[in-house]
């Protein structure tokens, strides 16, 4: 029943790509939930990175038009109001009405106002030195005008039209110019901000767009390598499992025409009339009751999986004495130990509490190992049974260790996860001709867990294996009451 | 019945001391001389806030309305703000500190321009508001308000030593007519 490299199989029947198919294996036998797990965090993770970049860019937007756009606004509004200052005054040249002098000197007033606060405002947010310097020469400059602007209303309010044109030729024309020109300045260092700003944001969108477009590109790709790695991993798995099947048939078909070759042989002989006298009948009669036996226990075996794979068996759970059991199995197998020349050495602590299991599949379970322990001891003719209390692998509780050991030829380390897998026979097994269906040890398996248990194994090539069934021990009370139960209610299911 | 010699001194002290009192309700404002009635209201005198001037006497005052002096102390032209005809504020600047009527005081100016006594014409506006803020742009200017119509644009300056609040204050108009 054991080994064959179920991936040497699959390998001859589909196009093999070296390193990625063991990964494919692994994908296949855990879940490919992982794998789009993984393209989910590669993908938020990605997103995150993606939605930081926008918002860098968008912050960088921002700022340039808050910097930029409104500075230079808010540049043409002072450049505005400061011409509105000077051309109100002028206005006021225009009549000889006091009202109406008086009327545009509040429209210069008012615009000078509104000036002021737009130097002041553009000083609170000068950062550069040389802002900072331009904002105070703006702020100069623009005061000396209005000692000028004011000298020059009131010689316009006084009547002195002539004196209002000459002190405005003579002071207001320098000093506005000298306003324009901070005020050019200043829009010119707007712009240069402007432009080194646009080309910041030009930059980082440019920038962003090419890692997008990486990142686009990385996640397209590594989705499509992901659906094509699910694809395949599923792929080989149907495969997988269809070579194990029609493996198991062609096992299943050699292991039943063996004996059906022998018990149709001997019949011919004994229609031929070549057997003659009683005790040759009876040597027949012997031969074909063993043959039939074996298709008996196949059948069996094969039934018994089945059953245990579609979650329908059912085991009557009753406390067992260990030692019981281990007798019967031997009784049990004992013409099959006496006819292959084994010798079996029998270890069992005394007393040895009870556990709570089915006694049939138990029994099973125990047959199963002992078989495969003969059909792999090679030449060796022993077989050790040794049942003990130990402490269980967590050291949590108590558990029965029954351990059913041989000194054949072992397993091959590289196999030892296969060998509860159902229908798995290894290459060396298959050219050995060793028979089996590859499910005694699954079946093994699934009983031991079934009753509470597990099944361990210990092996060395060429030297032996040592299997070892896990049973926990029943606590005295909870012997008591499954006793109890088990008097009122005969079966316990599960 | 007194005697003679004893009466004269006693008219002599009256005098004194009733002359004393005028003094002193003239210089101290709170002997009050003649205060407004209910419905009257003071006249404020104001000049630039950059004008050093701070107290006029009626008869300085008479001068500037009447375009007879062209120059502050300080160097500056003189420019005279009034309102227009028929405000009561202008009405009450002809009769208490010009002393004329209303043609009276355009005929003085038409007279003085013409033969150049007179140094400055005035200039009209039509609002309280137009002769604070013209009072407020130009640094020579002098005009009048009703106190309450007063700001802190512009500055009001003492009449006799008297400002508008203060008891003995000459200066007062008639309440706006009602519209």
């Amino acid at each position: 029943m054991r080994r064959q490299t179920k991936y040497s199989l699959r390998r001859k029947t589909i196009g093999s790509v070296p390193l990625i198919d063991p990964v494919l294996g692994l994908i296949a036998r855990y879940s490919s939930t992982l794998l789009l797990l993984v393209v989910f965090l590669i993908v938020t993770t990605v997103g995150i990175f993606v939605m930081r970049d926008l918002h860098t860019t968008n912050v960088e937007a921002q700022k340039m038009y808050v910097g930029s756009v409104l500075g230079l606004r808010r540049i043409g509004e002072l450049q505005y109001e400061a011409q509105e200052t000077r051309r109100a005054t002028f206005y006021a040249l225009t009549t000889d009405d006091s009202n109406l002098q008086i009327e545009y000197a509040d429209q210069s007033r008012e615009a000078d106002r509104l000036v002021n606060e737009g130097i002041i405002e553009y000083l609170r947010q000068a950062r550069t030195p040389h802002e900072i310097e331009m904002a105070s020469r703006l702020q100069d400059d623009w005061s000396e005008y209005l000692k000028v602007r004011n000298e020059v209303l009131a010689s316009i309010l006084e009547g002195s039209t002539r004196e209002a044109v000459d002190l405005d030729l003579a002071g207001g024309v320098q000093s506005f110019d000298r306003v324009r020109q901070d005020l050019e300045e200043i829009k010119r260092l707007y712009d240069e901000q402007a432009s080194q700003r646009l080309a910041n944001v030009v930059a980082t969108s440019r920038r962003f767009a090419i890692r997008l477009i990486a990142v686009l590109a990385f996640t397209l790709i590594f989705a499509s390598a992901s659906v094509w790695a699910i694809q395949r991993s599923k792929m080989l798995a149907a495969i997988q499992l269809a070579n194990l099947q029609m493996e198991f048939v062609a096992s299943v078909s050699h292991e039943l025409r063996t004996p059906l070759a022998v018990i149709s042989s001997a019949a011919d002989n004994i229609v031929d009339g070549l057997v003659s006298g009683k005790e040759e009948l009876q040597r027949y009669g012997s031969v074909i009751r063993n043959q039939s036996r074996q298709i008996t226990e196949l059948v069996d075996q094969i039934l018994l999986f089945a059953s245990t794979q579609d979650r329908r068996s059912r085991y009557v759970l009753r406390p067992l004495q260990i030692s019981q059991v281990i007798d019967s199995v031997l009784d049990n197998t004992s013409e099959l130990l006496q006819g292959a020349g084994f010798v079996v050495e029998r270890q069992i602590e005394a007393s040895l509490p009870c556990v709570l299991g089915d006694l049939s599949a138990l029994s099973q379970c125990l047959r199963n190992l002992i078989v495969n322990a003969v059909k792999y001891s090679g030449e060796s003719r022993w077989i050790g049974i040794r049942a003990l209390l130990a402490d269980s692998e967590d050291r949590a509780s108590r558990e029965i260790q029954i351990t059913v050991q041989d000194r054949g030829i072992g397993i091959d380390r590289l196999e030892m996860s296969h060998i509860f897998e159902p229908f798995y026979r290894s290459a060396a097994v298959i050219a050995a001709q060793i028979h089996g269906a590859g499910l005694g040890l699954s079946l093994a398996k699934n009983i031991a867990e079934a009753m509470g248990g597990k099944l361990s194994v210990v092996s060395e090539l060429a030297l032996g294996s040592a299997f070892t069934l896990h049973l926990p021990i029943m606590e005295e009370q909870e012997l008591k009451m499954t006793a109890a139960s088990f008097d009122s209610t005969p079966l316990i299911q599960i | 019945m007194p005697r003679r010699g004893t009466i004269l001194p006693v008219f002599i002290g009256a005098g004194f001391l009733a002359g004393a009192l005028s003094f002193a309700s003239d210089l101290h404002p709170l002997i009050p001389s003649e205060p407004p009635t209910a419905s009257e209201q003071n006249l404020a005198v104001v000049v630039n806030l950059s004008n050093p001037i701070e107290n006029l006497s009626m008869a300085e005052l008479r001068n500037l309305f009447l375009g007879e002096r062209s120059h502050w102390p300080n160097g500056r032209r003189i420019t005279l703000v009034m309102m227009e005809p028929g405000q009561p504020e202008r009405a009450a600047v002809l009769s208490l500190i010009c002393q004329m009527s209303e043609s009276d005081f355009k005929n003085h100016f038409l007279h003085g321009l013409f033969t150049g006594e007179v140094f400055v014409s005035p200039k009209t506006l039509a609002t309280p508001v137009g002769v604070r803020k013209f009072v407020f742009n130009v640094p020579g200017a002098i005009g009048y308000l009703r106190a309450t119509d007063v700001d802190a644009s512009v500055k009001v300056i003492r009449v006799d030593e008297r400002l508008p609040e203060e008891k003995g204050y000459k200066l007062h108009i008639p309440p706006r007519p009602s519209k």
